[in-house]
């Protein structure tokens, strides 16, 4: 079972932790507030109620002991950036998603430890802004989401002496031979960012390059046998 | 007899299109507040009117040579066909005398000759003596001949500019409506006046100031000294009358400094209210018009989405604090409590407006706006915010187009997070465009040199974009996925759905509208 520590029974708090509610995960819910926590319990997590006058609930819960993701969703900022930073100060390569309210506050929390932030107030807007300008464009994501199990977005790594590894990608005519999208890729030479295909850079594939697809399950199955021709 | 003619002449007007037509047309040069004619129309007229005044000036010292009186008499013709105008449209007599026909057949009775001549008179004397209707009549008056005694009342055309400026109408609203006040200081002041002047008369009237000969001169004194005008032509002489003076010159000082404050204190309370009446003249010339009901976070994000794309767009919140912000960045605001029916007919109704964005925190809130539009209209677009799980369902209940339930999304996104970050950057990529790339569609119209081509014959390909889909407007398959390069074809009516950076997809989009041109 892979460990989650989720700060902030919040709204958001709330429907990350019924989308995690299954065998392969522990998810464990901390907020200060107890009326959350009880709530939390009520539903059927396991919540703990914190004050943060030490890091000692922290390692309780398992942060740099196993935990493998923190959420920072509550909905008090400073609270989020407190914990944020509390727990990169015990463990450095813990992987941390904070809420944020603003796009503004992405380069404090990112400063203060996170790895990404997330807001549900940008994606709300967004995706109303979606319905308004680009319609099509909505109804094609919805279909997506509605076809989840049959299309979907995945990830798959280039793997050491695959037919792939240490080619150019203009070189190889990925697209029309598996009905598959290639939307973009992680180079690992290019650090830790990722990279849409539509940019329109040649880059060399390597091993332990992950490229991102959106697309079905048995069609990502065949890429991956392709890659062992 | 003369009834029926009258009643038949109604239906004949009534069944003319023309007569209609001619109607509008005047109704929008002259009345209509969203016509686009009428502003120029009302500059026009009072271009003519400081005009006429101005040639009544020069007048007075100069003789009138002959081409100043034709542009007079051009300037009084306008303003006759305009108070006639006015007077036509000024009612709707011909449906009242049908409607009064139609209620005497029900009664199987004849129609009186009487009634339908009070109807008409009734309507359009009332007209007449309108207050604007006898500003306009006496701007035409005095041109008549005989009457250039009357002359003077040219200057009664300046009155005329009251008409075409709405903020002197506001001004006068706020006075009206500190009446009270000012009523009161006024009679405190009258009060001053002829206390003081009665004092000064009997102290100095009876000879002691060679400049006082009647109570009239006093009265003038009074005012002068209350004013704080002093002219200074009368003064006083005697020890009373110097103190009367002191004491005079500080009531008014006080009168004066009072009035100003009521009338200033008035006017920036009426601030917001003229403000708004502006706001909501301007939204009533624009077209497909978004609202978006709470100016949240959520509502910021959105307007700044709007703005950028040139959409037009008004906000509405009742918060101080969260309009504060559309004041800094230039959108149109309205100050208004959303849950009254009022705001709702007010900024929806009445005008025309595309779609309406509910994005308050507050669900019983968004829920009323969107029953209140619903019950009325389907034809405005209802995007709502859901703020609660349990209520999402309620929404649709209540049939808004699209609910979006933002903590769903986020957590959906921030779950993929879990395993490794590249899926999650992508996927918050689309969601929230972060960078220059962007997810777009573009329309293939009819006319389109890409209909009957294949991505690969277009090039389409080659220019760095990924095509996630196609969307079809008819026909069996409506969602082509991933459509393959060398096959598909388009058709008339498709849509691309695509990838790319924002710059490559404008520069399909001005291809595909260059094709049409």
């Amino acid at each position: 079972m892979r460990k989650i520590v989720l700060f902030g029974y919040s709204k958001t708090g709330r429907e990350i932790a019924k989308l995690l509610l299954n065998d392969e995960y522990e998810v464990t819910i901390i907020d200060e507030n107890p009326l959350l926590v009880a709530l939390a319990n009520e539903e059927g997590f396991f919540a703990r109620h914190t004050s943060f006058k030490d890091d000692k609930i922290l390692i309780e819960v398992g942060i740099g002991n196993g935990a493998e993701v923190l959420f920072c969703v509550s909905d008090d900022d400073s609270l989020n950036l407190f914990v944020t930073l509390s727990a990169r100060n015990i463990d450095k390569n813990l992987k941390i998603l904070t809420k944020i309210l603003k796009k503004e506050d992405e380069k404090k929390m990112i400063l203060a430890g996170a790895n990404r932030t997330i807001s549900p107030y940008d994606v709300g807007a967004a995706k109303a802004y979606r319905i308004i300008q680009k319609p099509k464009v909505s109804k094609v994501l919805n279909q997506l989401s509605a076809l989840k199990n049959k299309i979907s977005i995945s990830e798959i790594e280039i793997p050491k002496g695959s037919a792939w590894d240490g080619v150019y990608l203009n070189d190889i005519d990925i697209k029309q031979d598996i009905n598959l999208i290639f939307l973009g890729m992680l180079d690992k030479d290019l650090g830790e960012k990722f990279i849409f295909f539509a940019k329109g850079i040649n880059h060399k594939l390597d091993a332990g390059d992950i490229i991102v697809v959106l697309g079905s399950k048995k069609d990502i199955g065949l890429l991956e046998d392709k890659l062992w021709k | 007899m003369l009834a029926r003619l009258i009643v038949s002449f109604a239906y004949f007007l009534e069944s003319s299109k023309r007569y209609k037509r001619v109607k509008t047309a005047i109704y929008n040069l002259l009345e209509n507040p969203r016509s686009k004619i009428k502003p120029y129309f009302d500059i026009f007229i009072i271009f003519l009117v400081l005009l006429t005044v101005s040639i009544l000036i020069y007048d007075i010292e100069h003789h009138l040579p002959y081409h100043f009186e034709v542009m007079e008499n051009i300037a009084v013709s306008v303003f006759i066909f305009e108070w006639i105008g006015r007077f036509w449209i000024s009612a709707n007599l011909r449906l009242r005398i049908i409607k009064y026909h139609e209620r005497k057949l029900e009664l199987e009775e004849k129609p009186k000759l009487s009634t339908i001549l009070k109807i008409i008179f009734q309507q359009k004397l009332q007209y007449i003596f309108s207050p604007m209707s006898i500003i306009d009549l006496l701007a035409i008056l005095p041109t008549y001949r005989p009457l250039r005694i009357l002359r003077i009342f040219l200057i009664f055309r300046l009155f005329k500019i009251f008409r075409y400026t709405k903020s002197l109408n506001s001004f006068f609203k706020v006075i009206k409506d500190k009446k009270f006040e000012l009523n009161f200081l006024l009679l405190l002041g009258l009060f001053a006046v002829f206390m003081s002047s009665t004092i000064m008369y009997v102290f100095e009237g009876g000879g002691e100031n060679p400049k006082i000969h009647s109570f009239l001169d006093t009265i003038y004194w009074s005012v002068i000294t209350i004013t704080t005008v002093g002219y200074g032509d009368i003064t006083p002489v005697t020890l009373t009358g110097k103190v009367i003076t002191v004491f005079l010159v500080g009531g008014g000082f006080l009168i004066l400094v009072l009035s100003t404050s009521v009338v200033t204190n008035a006017l920036s309370e009426k601030m917001s209210v003229v403000r708004e009446g502006k706001v909501l003249s301007q939204i009533g010339k624009m077209t497909n018009l978004i609202v978006i009901f709470g100016f949240g976070r959520m509502g910021q994000i959105l307007a700044a989405q709007l703005k950028k794309g040139h959409k037009k767009f008004i906000v509405v919140d009742i918060s101080d604090e969260n309009l504060e912000k559309a004041k800094e960045f230039d959108y149109l605001y309205m100050h208004a409590d959303a849950s009254s029916y009022d705001t709702v007919n007010n900024i929806v109704f009445k005008n025309d407006v595309k779609k309406v964005v509910l994005t308050t925190n507050n669900d019983a809130l968004n829920l009323s706006i969107l029953l209140s539009i619903k019950a009325k209209t389907d034809k405005i677009g209802i995007i709502a915010r859901a703020n609660s799980y349990e209520n999402i369902k309620k929404f649709h209940i209540a049939k808004a187009d699209h609910v979006i339930f933002p903590y769903q999304t986020v957590a959906e996104v921030a779950v993929e997070y879990i395993g490794n970050s590249v899926k999650f950057d992508a996927i918050d990529n689309i969601l929230v465009q972060k960078e220059s790339i962007t997810i777009d569609e573009i329309d293939i119209l009819e006319g389109s040199d890409y209909i009957g081509k294949t991505i690969t014959q277009i090039g389409l390909d080659k220019l760095g974009v990924t095509i996630i889909a196609i969307l079809k407007e008819s026909g069996k398959e409506k969602f082509v996925f991933n459509p393959h390069h060398h096959e598909y074809r388009f058709q008339k009516d498709d849509s691309i759905v695509l990838i790319g950076e924002e710059k490559d997809i404008f520069k399909i989009k001005d291809e595909v509208a260059r094709q049409l041109l």
